[in-house]
């Protein structure tokens, strides 16, 4: 046997190897899943619908028309109307399509607020040995607090709107990045590179970035995702009640609540958007789920 | 042991809220036709014009002798409007309680005692879909079709739960805050129950000879139970979001409608009363969770 041969044979192990590790890729593992594959791609429909609706969206959603008023989903007076007009003759789909937009994307701010907020208390916690106590129960009292108390209270300092709403989702993200944020540094911590960037002479700034930020970050990122539904639940529930977008804005939550008095006549108007919104957290859960099982080798056998 | 610090946290922010109000307290008690002197003094007989700590401490003082101030609008005292509204909410959260705990914990059972089959995986699924709904949703179709149709009443609360108007007023509202409850306690009690169903002390029940059922519940269910009661404490939380848009929908005249009233209509000493009542109410149904716990396992009591 040559080296040639020998150096080609480990190239073939070494593929061999590389493709076994992609297979058990934790992504891989969750979309082998038939319900969690489901939930990925209707997100993925979901997301770039709300990105494109300006130019996807059939009608104007703000465009009011009286004589259109409560139109049967593609009614006689409404022919176009894949869902109908709401109250005021607006057509319904393209309204959900905004209000996706309005919901996911106040979300995906509060989120990446959050969670980047939540993330530097994680990876400070995990780094600086001194500051894990006291910064990990500040953690455990914001996780202890209902956050719909938090969306309560910040409307009533900040005066109800999208804003306040935004600033309440938050905080509710904070805690719970925070905690999966340390838990993935503490293991990066007990690697051997940290020690070496450390001997090498890297300071704390250039070791967090360099080392344990670029690490950890698919890991809370993941996180961060499944969140979402968690903060678009919530923040639909406080715009229900009337705290967070106003009318007119085209918002999932809002919409529902405007749809309420109209029930008993024009049930399209509140339905629509709450299966909206039943649908996007109900796939965010399932992923989630998967994920969960997927990343936990206990559950795994 | 961290309620202190949050409870300090809640009267904190409470105080702020107060700092906020956009009209000057001092120019409301003086009247439109005071002179700049006259409310300078009203201001300094009220200590308004002392630092932020000191007004804090005084607040601190108000609150320990359950004077939260005057609502803006009825002008009655916050401590008796939430009197008035404290007990429905109880009532609302038992009434969720009382059908949703026993059932998630027997729907979690069915599951893990079925493990695999077609039983396990559509209750699990129901799960999911349960933590999934907007409460606002169920509340919305149970209003439409139970309430629409005239089967049960949907606007207010009738009476105390013991009398038969305000029981059957009080079904819905319990049945919207309950749905989405049952979904974490039964996934809770599965997971914990396929746990202890492995343990040696239930093989030894089993070697015993004990039936399937009775192994279940007398030896497993029990221990796998202190997992599902800190659930439970940790949802009471998500359950007072829930009972917030509940009151709010079904016009249930308690603390969370009463709170959400007063920030959209801006009356301020009555939201950050309503705010601080929920607040301490969670923190108190979070202390009785940790003395629940030591009774369902003494290993805890003695430690």
């Amino acid at each position: 046997m040559t080296d040639a041969t020998l150096s080609l044979q480990s190239e073939a192990d070494q593929r061999a190897i590389a493709a076994i590790r992609r297979k058990n890729a934790v992504w891989r593992r969750i979309l082998r899943d038939p319900a969690a594959a489901a939930a990925a791609i209707f997100l993925f429909v979901i997301v770039a619908a709300a990105i494109l609706a300006p130019l996807i969206a059939p009608h104007d959603p703000y465009a009011s028309n009286m004589r259109l008023r409560f139109c049967k989903p593609l009614g006689d007076r409404c022919p176009t109307f894949l869902l109908g007009a709401d109250n005021q003759g607006r057509d319904m789909l393209s309204r959900i399509l905004f209000g996706l937009r309005a919901t996911l994307g106040m979300g995906v701010i509060a989120v990446a607020v959050g969670g980047g907020l939540g993330a530097l208390i994680g990876l400070s916690a995990a780094y600086f040995k001194r500051l894990d106590t006291p910064l990990m129960r500040l953690v455990d009292v914001l996780l202890s607090f209902p956050s719909i108390l938090f969306g309560l209270a910040i409307a009533a300092v900040l005066g109800t709107g999208l804003f306040s709403l935004v600033i309440a989702l938050s905080v509710a993200a904070v805690p719970s990045i925070a905690r999966i944020a340390r838990g993935a540094a503490q293991s990066i911590m007990q690697q051997e590179y940290m020690e070496a960037g450390r001997a090498v002479g890297l300071g704390d700034a250039a070791l967090i970035w360099r080392y344990l930020a670029r690490n950890c970050w698919p890991t809370i990122l993941i996180y961060m995702t499944l969140q979402l539904g968690q903060a678009i639940l919530l923040g639909a529930a406080l715009s229900f009640l009337g705290l967070g977008a106003q009318p007119p804005t085209a918002e999932l939550g809002s919409m529902a609540a405007d749809g309420r008095k109209f029930l008993q006549i024009a049930p399209n108007v509140s339905t629509f958007p709450c299966a909206a919104i039943f649908l996007v957290v109900l796939a965010f859960n399932v992923l989630g789920d998967a994920l969960r099982d997927a990343l936990d080798p206990k559950l795994r056998q | 042991m961290i309620s202190l610090p949050v409870l300090l946290g809640v009267l904190l922010i409470g105080f702020l809220l107060l700092q906020v109000v956009p009209t000057d307290p001092a120019t409301v008690v003086a009247g439109p036709t005071a002179t700049k002197a006259e409310v300078a003094a009203i201001r300094q007989q009220l200590g308004l014009d002392e630092p932020l700590w000191i007004q804090f401490g005084r607040y601190l003082g108000r609150v320990l002798q359950l004077d939260l101030g005057r609502s803006m609008i009825s002008n009655r005292p916050v401590v008796d409007e939430i009197a008035l509204t404290f007990w429905p909410t109880v009532e609302l959260m038992l009434a969720c309680l009382v059908w949703a705990v026993p059932l998630g914990i027997a729907l979690g059972t069915l599951a893990a005692r079925r493990r695999g089959t077609l039983i396990d995986r559509a209750i699990m699924a129901l799960s999911v879909m349960g933590v999934s709904v907007p409460v606002f949703w169920v509340g919305l179709l149970l209003i439409q079709y139970v309430g629409g149709a005239g089967l049960l009443p949907f606007q207010g609360r009738n009476g105390p739960i013991w009398t038969p108007a305000g029981f059957l007023s009080i079904i819905l509202p319990a049945v919207t805050l309950g749905a989405v409850f049952v979904g974490p306690v039964a996934r809770m009690t599965r997971t914990s129950l396929l746990e202890t169903l492995g343990a040696d002390y239930v093989r030894t029940a089993r070697a015993k000879g004990a039936s399937d059922w009775r192994v279940t519940i007398r030896h497993a269910l029990r221990n796998a139970m202190i997992p599902v009661v800190t659930l439970v404490g940790l949802q009471i939380g998500f359950l007072l979001g829930g009972s917030i848009v509940t009151e709010t929908m079904f016009a249930w005249p308690g603390v969370g409608r009463m709170a959400v009233g007063a920030i959209t209509s801006s009356d301020f000493p009555l939201a950050q009363g309503a705010i601080l009542i929920l607040a301490v109410g969670f923190m108190m149904i979070n202390l009785a969770v940790d003395v629940l716990y030591a009774y369902l396992d003494p290993r805890i009591a003695r430690s």
